[in-house]
């Protein structure tokens, strides 16, 4: 496919859209999670409230250049994977830059921002960024295993590593999805998932509840506000990448946010049910059951 | 000409007027003396080169007037030509050596002297037995007395048991002279040979005793204990005529009797010879005494040389070449290091150190060791090339395996031994003095290895001007060496640079893409000598080396030439590894490792020559039955140098202690020199079948496990260097796995992953040495904050983790996408699972680098650090230019390597449509990709510099930190055990199992040399014993001498 | 070579001195009397050379008046082996007295003539 100029239109549409999805998201599930807990809870729209807060506050400090970066390079990695997914199948709007690169591509992608959010966070000086930064790499080699395992396995099923190319090998009805067409790759992902939204039992790398630990220890106002930004972008397009790899896709908006909704939901439920590993406890846990079913994916293929 | 009568006569002569010049002081008997072994030499070397030029006749000398039997005969044929006029050269230098001992002790030690050699020389030309006894006594005798004026200490005492030790083998020779003359009725070899068929029923028992009388004249293992505390005990000067001149003439000895042999005995005498070399080389192992280890050496040597005589049926009229090439690097090298010996004046090995003060002395100690071992360009090189390949011919691999493992032993305490001398710590920095006659015949012999060494090349067809012109260029520096180092640098980019536009037009394909990594490779990294004052001596040339070995490895159109560069090469990268700080032990592992590789390699070359005319690279295609085990020689060879798993634990510490500039050149460039090797054996032997496993399989996950072990490594190591080490084994492992998939994306991911590796790894190894340099640690955990002082290096290391990890939009992600598209291709998805898990771990080590380094807290001590100098960083730009051409264009690069792999694998190839990438499973725009991460990137940046136009910076403790003030960096900055809960996790991985196996197995050898070594108590009583076992040993395995 | 001829006996006399020697040398810890096995070893060889050299009823080969010029050769005994057993005595003689003058070295250093106190060299 070659570029148009208004492929840049199209892509911040998608930007905008999937921005507010992934706000809300937040601002929803908190809100179930306090309901769940008897609690009132926030307000939906309160993490629009804290961005705005974080953008206009107005003293900002900086630590340096790379301290600077890490943000920026975070918001890229997130914007950048909505960039490379396809989003809607069989929609030439919101295909986005998905011609320029495949899932192999998505994968790595994603360690775009979290080596450059890394690096930023270092560069604050805290121990406690850097030992969250060490905490969540370490935790990310063990499920990333499964994970490639189960892409592989989905890659074999579909002889393609296009992810357009999997979505349209789902389609026509439920039973084409991979999740039942190849239902243990999809459990070894989705464990796997688990890991790479950093909540409950997972959750040792931002330890939210605790001191302040983790990466972003160090950030705040309007660099805390770019975090934020791509807090909300971020998981959306991994959900998307889930959706698309194992449910499906979507041929709609609204089919993108049933689905997702409820992929995230997974990761929610889990996170209330279950306490929090420690990193070298999380690290066995994945390459126990889900490496198992990794390689199961992979032998049964 | 002059008769060789002669000889002879001048040193009787001139040894009786000694006799009467008892009072007329010490000068003008030694200038006589001198004289007359002038004169001896001079008559010889006339006769030699009449031999060799006007093809003189062999001529018999009649004494007293009669014709055999009736009186004794000399012959003076090509072969004795030669032989005398070694023994004679290297007495006649001996003798200059010894100008001070010599008038020290007197007139008697010098006559004694000349009896010496007048006693060898008719040794070698008689053609009678008993004169030959007669002469070996007075040869004995006359060393015993040499051995009597004195030595090193206890020199009495080895005397004394040489004197046993040879008188009761000469006696045992008497007898079996005195049976000849019963059975065969004459006393005249040629003679008893001609009438052989009359005495071989019945004459078994006297050649028993005469062939093991000689042989034991050789000093065969056991029965050489005497031999060896001669060696030890002995004056150097005295040692080395032994060893020189005494045990070649013996040698040759052994090959006059050889015709009286039956075949039968041919095996015997080889299997002493071998028993001698091998089990010697294992003894000596443990040995300490330089003198005393140059004596295990000289055994080992004259071992083989016994072997190979033993071998003249087989090697035919190739016999004297091989032999001669072995002998020149033995008696050339061997009384070189006895003389240094007397020079440096230390008993022990470690004492070498002292050395460092000379390095002219340094040069020529190593000139001949390397010459003992067997490196080009030194004759004993192609005399094991011949010799191996002779062997290989006729099958026989069993004696081509001693020799290897035998010379393999030998390498382990030689090189250990110039380890101490270049690297051993000084306890006093004496300034010892040498005078110039001792110096003087050490230098013409180190010349004359050299000489030699070109001489016999030729005769292996090794003598082409062009391909000697790298090395001359290595000499040359050599000889500018006292120049600065600006300027050497200067000489050294011309020279590469001139090269490499001659030459860059030459190759195509594969070869092209590894000759710009050598060459093209080699001059960046040179851009950077420029950091370094002052003289920098013994750099240039032997850096160069190591190119020209590269160099001449393209170059290589016949398995000899390979050899010979890939020796070059190694020669010149262990010098190169053992500059660097606390290198001894790691360059002696990388030597071993290196030697035992080649080794490897040079049997497969044996076995693929094998009943094949000619010795061209393409035999390799048409090897036959035997591919597997050459494909496995050939592969386990060259994995020495990619320091895949197993064969590994040299590379961490001789990549991470060698200097700066030298890192980048034996991790960016030197380790592909291996993948070079690999990707020739893979290309002529194609897939291997082993008892039904299919090895690539094997290649692919010891490939696999190396790139998981290696990175698991890396990511717990503390120190820079050693990360970036283990970091070099890991990627070498992607590449060795990309090569065993054997098809065309396969081994497009092997080359753009080595491409790649070599430009981020000579970029890194670059600017973490110029943070070593700066900050003068390797300990990551010392350093931290590093940013502010050194931005530059800052960005080329992250840049350089970023192609590294293979992070999508740099070129490293080409790599990783090639990959998964061909583990897809070939089906072997859980190695491509476990890749992945290593790839993984990458990003642990790579943050690691960057973060302990450069981020976190500045500690104290490096506030005034500068940023590192500008010849550092100027490669490392251009480096990066180079990965963002790569980054942005990928095609420009896959492309072609694409069409190149085409020929060889035409199924599975990319097609390209600009710069998107399609494979049957996927696409990839590189192009594209970096556009849209860049526009993205430009986008958020400006956006954050609108959102935080008022931040302002704050000091380095202006930090949360939970109701406390941190004060010190050093209790802020967290870098120490870094990854603490994943080395619990998953620590027991990298549970060093294979340094401990190698570990036990350096333990276990030394501990069997050890053993070993015991039967040499000391006691002149036990080799007295050992002689007559012998004898009896021997006639039991030969049924009483056939 | 008949059994208990002369010539027998005394190849079988020189082996037996040889042995006697050998024995000598390896029995013995006192230098002298390895020297002493060392020439007993010696002698026996000389004793076998000359046994080697014998042919019955011959005269020594010394040419004077009572050998007939005409039939020399088959008077005489072959004089090779006895021309090479004054040599062997002679080259005996010499290793002999210089085992002497390394004994006494020896003997200055130590005090001692036990071979087993010069092990310094070994291994």
């Amino acid at each position: 496919m070659e570029f148009k100029p208004i492929q840049i239109l199209y892509a911040l549409l998608s930007l905008f859209i999937v921005f507010n999805y992934g706000m809300l998201l937040q601002g929803f599930v908190r809100k179930i999670g306090a309901r769940v807990g008897r609690r009132y809870g926030i307000r939906f729209y309160q993490p629009y409230i804290d961005l705005i807060k974080n953008y206009t506050k107005r003293s900002t400090i900086t630590h340096g250049i790379m301290y600077y970066l890490g943000p920026v390079f975070r918001l890229t990695g997130g914007i950048g994977l909505i960039m490379f997914t396809p989003l809607i199948f069989g929609s030439d709007i919101f295909g986005n830059f998905s011609f320029s690169g495949d899932v192999i591509l998505i994968l790595y992608f994603m360690f775009f921002g979290t080596l450059g959010m890394a690096l930023g966070a270092a560069e604050g000086g805290h121990p406690y960024s850097a030992i969250g930064v060490t905490r969540g790499l370490a935790q990310t080699t063990a499920f990333e295993l499964p994970l490639a395992l189960a892409i592989l396995s989905i890659a074999i099923q579909y002889q393609t590593l296009s992810v357009s190319e999997i979505v349209a090998a789902q389609q026509g009805g439920i039973m084409n999805w991979t999740l039942f067409t190849n239902p243990v790759a999809t459990a070894a992902a989705m464990l796997a998932f688990l890991g790479s939204m950093m909540r409950s039992p997972f959750d040792v790398v931002l330890a939210p509840q605790e001191v302040p630990i983790g990466p972003p220890t160090e950030y705040h106002s309007s660099l805390l506000g770019i975090l934020q930004t791509n807090r909300a972008i971020f998981p959306a397009a991994k959900l998307v990448l889930f959706m698309n790899l194992f449910f499906g896709g979507a041929t709609s908006w609204w089919e993108l946010v049933i689905k997702t909704f409820f992929i995230y939901m997974w990761s929610v439920f889990v996170g209330v049910v279950y306490p929090r590993y420690r990193v070298d406890q999380s690290i066995r846990w994945f390459l126990r059951i889900p490496l198992i079913l990794g390689i199961l994916a992979i032998l049964l293929m | 000409m002059v008769a060789p009568i002669y000889i002879i006569a001048a040193a009787l002569g001139t040894a009786f007027t000694l006799g009467l010049l008892h009072k007329t002081g010490k000068t003008l008997p030694y200038v006589l003396m001198t004289l007359a072994l002038g004169l001896m030499t001079f008559i010889s070397l006339e006769w030699l080169l009449a031999f060799l030029i006007d093809g003189q006749k062999e001529e018999i000398i009649y004494t007293a007037g009669f014709k055999p039997p009736f009186s004794i005969s000399l012959l003076m044929g090509k072969m004795e030509a030669v032989f005398i006029s070694i023994v004679n050269t290297m007495a006649f230098l001996g003798s200059i050596y010894m100008a001070r001992d010599l008038k020290n002790k007197g007139v008697n030690s010098m006559l004694i002297y000349l009896l010496l050699i007048m006693g060898l020389n008719v040794v070698i030309m008689t053609r009678d037995i008993f004169n030959l006894f007669v002469f070996l006594e007075v040869s004995s005798i006359a060393t015993a007395g040499l051995l009597l004026i004195g030595g090193r200490k206890n020199a009495v005492s080895a005397g004394l048991k040489y004197l046993i030790a040879t008188g009761t083998i000469a006696g045992f020779l008497l007898i079996g002279i005195i049976f000849f003359y019963y059975y065969a009725g004459s006393l005249s070899l040629d003679d008893i040979i001609a009438s052989k068929e009359s005495w071989i029923s019945v004459g078994n028992i006297a050649l028993l005793l005469v062939l093991l009388s000689v042989i034991l004249e050789l000093k065969p293992f056991p029965a050489n204990g005497w031999a060896l505390d001669v060696y030890q005990g002995a004056n150097p000067g005295i040692g080395a005529i032994i060893s020189a001149s005494s045990a070649t003439a013996m040698v040759y000895v052994l090959y006059k009797m050889m015709p009286l042999a039956s075949e039968a005995w041919n095996y015997v005498i080889i299997g002493i010879g071998l028993l001698s070399f091998v089990a010697s080389n294992i003894a000596g192992i443990k040995q300490t005494n330089a003198q005393r280890l140059l004596g295990y050496s000289s055994v080992g040597q004259i071992g083989l040389a016994v072997a190979i005589v033993g071998m003249h049926q087989w090697l035919g009229s190739g016999l004297m070449t091989i032999l001669l090439a072995m002998l020149a690097s033995h008696f050339l090298a061997k009384a070189g290091l006895f003389w240094l010996a007397g020079i440096v004046n230390k008993e022990t090995t470690k004492e070498w150190g002292i050395l460092r003060n000379k390095p002219v002395l340094l040069f020529l100690m190593g000139t001949f060791i390397f010459a003992l071992l067997g490196f080009p360009p030194f004759p004993s090189f192609f005399g094991k090339w011949e010799l191996i390949m002779s062997l290989s011919d006729l099958g026989q691999y069993g004696i081509v395996s001693l020799i290897l493992i035998g010379s393999l032993f030998e390498a382990v305490y030689m090189l250990r031994w110039l380890g101490y001398a270049i690297k051993e710590d000084k306890e006093e920095a004496v300034n010892f003095s040498i005078h110039w006659e001792k110096f003087l015949p050490v230098g013409i012999v180190a010349t004359a290895l050299y000489a030699a060494g070109y001489f016999f090349g030729w005769k292996s067809g090794y003598s082409d001007w062009y391909k000697y012109m790298p090395l001359a260029f290595a000499a040359a520096l050599f000889l500018l060496d006292f120049l600065p180092v600006y300027v050497k640098n200067s000489i050294t980019l011309l020279g590469m640079g001139w090269y490499f536009f001659e030459m860059y037009t030459q190759y195509t394909g594969l070869k092209f893409v590894f000759f710009i990594i050598f060459i093209g490779g080699g001059l960046l990294i040179f851009l950077a000598g420029y950091y370094k004052k002052g003289k920098r001596v013994g750099f240039y040339p032997l850096a160069i080396l190591m190119y020209a070995g590269l160099a001449l490895m393209l170059e290589a159109s016949n398995m000899l030439e390979f050899f010979f560069a890939w020796e070059i090469m190694t020669a010149g990268s262990y010098f190169l590894i053992i500059r660097g700080k606390k290198s001894m032990t790691h360059a002696l592992n990388y030597a071993l490792f290196s030697i035992g590789g080649a080794f490897l390699i040079l049997a497969g070359f044996g076995i693929t020559q094998a009943g094949k005319d000619g010795l061209s690279l393409e035999l390799l295609y048409q090897v036959g039955s035997m591919s597997p085990y050459v494909f496995i020689l050939l592969a386990i060879g060259f994995m020495t140098k990619t320091a895949s798993m197993g064969l590994h634990i040299w590379l961490p510490g001789a990549h991470a202690e060698a200097e700066t500039d030298v890192s980048p050149m034996v991790s960016a460039v030197l380790l592909k020199a291996g993948v070079y090797g690999l990707i020739i054996t893979m290309i002529s032997l194609g897939n291997q079948f082993i008892g039904g496993i299919n090895i690539q399989v094997v290649l692919a996950w010891i490939g696999v496990l190396t790139a998981l072990m290696g990175n698991m490594m890396a990511a717990f190591q503390e120190d820079a260097k050693r990360l970036l080490a283990y970091s070099s084994i890991g990627q070498l492992g992607y590449v060795l796995f990309g090569l065993a998939l054997m098809s065309h994306l396969g081994w497009l991911t092997a080359i753009s992953v080595a491409i790649n590796h070599f430009l981020f790894k000579a970029m890194l190894f670059l600017a973490i040495g110029g943070v070593v340099l700066r900050t003068k640690t390797k300990y990551m955990y010392q350093m931290g904050g590093l940013i502010k002082k050194m931005p530059i290096t800052f960005i080329v290391v992250l840049i350089g983790i970023i192609t590294l990890s293979g992070v999508p939009p740099l070129s490293g992600f080409a790599g990783k996408w090639l990959f998964y598209n061909a583990i897809l291709e070939k089906g072997w998805y859980l190695q491509g699972a476990v890749l992945f898990f290593a790839g993984v771990i990458a990003f642990l080590y790579c943050f690691r680098l960057i973060h302990t380094i450069f981020l976190g807290q500045l500690k104290d001590e490096h506030r005034k650090v500068k940023e590192a100098p500008f010849w550092l960083l100027l490669p490392q730009i251009l480096v990066i230019v180079g990965i963002m051409v790569l980054s942005a264009f990928p095609n420009s690069i896959l492309k072609p390597l694409g069409e190149v792999l085409y020929s060889y694998f035409p199924e599975g190839a990319l097609s390209w449509n600009d710069q998107l990438a399609n494979s049957i499973y996927g696409y990839w725009d590189g192009k594209m990709v970096l556009y849209v991460v860049v526009a993205i990137f430009a986008s958020v940046f400006l956006w954050a510099l609108i959102v935080t136009r008022k931040s302002q910076k704050v000091k380095q403790f202006n930090i949360v930190y939970a109701a406390e003030r941190p004060f010190r960096p050093e209790t802020t900055h967290f870098a120490y055990n870094f990854f603490a809960p994943f080395k619990k996790a998953l620590g027991f991985l990298v549970y060093p199992g294979i340094t401990n196996f190698w570990n036990r197995v350096g333990q276990s050898t030394m501990a069997g040399a050890d053993a070993l070594r015991k039967i040499y108590n000391g006691n002149g009583q036990a080799y007295v014993l050992h002689i007559v076992l012998f004898f009896i040993v021997v006639y039991f395995i030969t049924a009483g001498g056939f | 070579m008949k059994f208990l001829s002369p010539e027998y006996i005394s190849m079988a006399a020189g082996f037996l001195v040889i042995l006697i020697g050998i024995w000598g040398i390896l029995a013995n810890k006192n230098l002298i009397r390895m020297i002493i096995g060392f020439s007993l070893f010696d002698t026996g060889i000389h004793i076998v050379m000359v046994a080697i050299s014998y042919l019955k009823d011959r005269t020594a080969p010394i040419i004077d008046e009572t050998i007939n010029t005409q039939e020399i050769a088959k008077q005489i005994t072959d004089p090779v082996p006895q021309a090479l057993v004054l040599t062997a005595i002679v080259i005996g003689l010499g290793v002999t007295a210089l085992m002497l003058v390394y004994a006494m070295k020896l003997h200055k250093e130590k005090k001692s003539l036990d071979i087993t106190k010069f092990n310094d060299l070994k291994w």
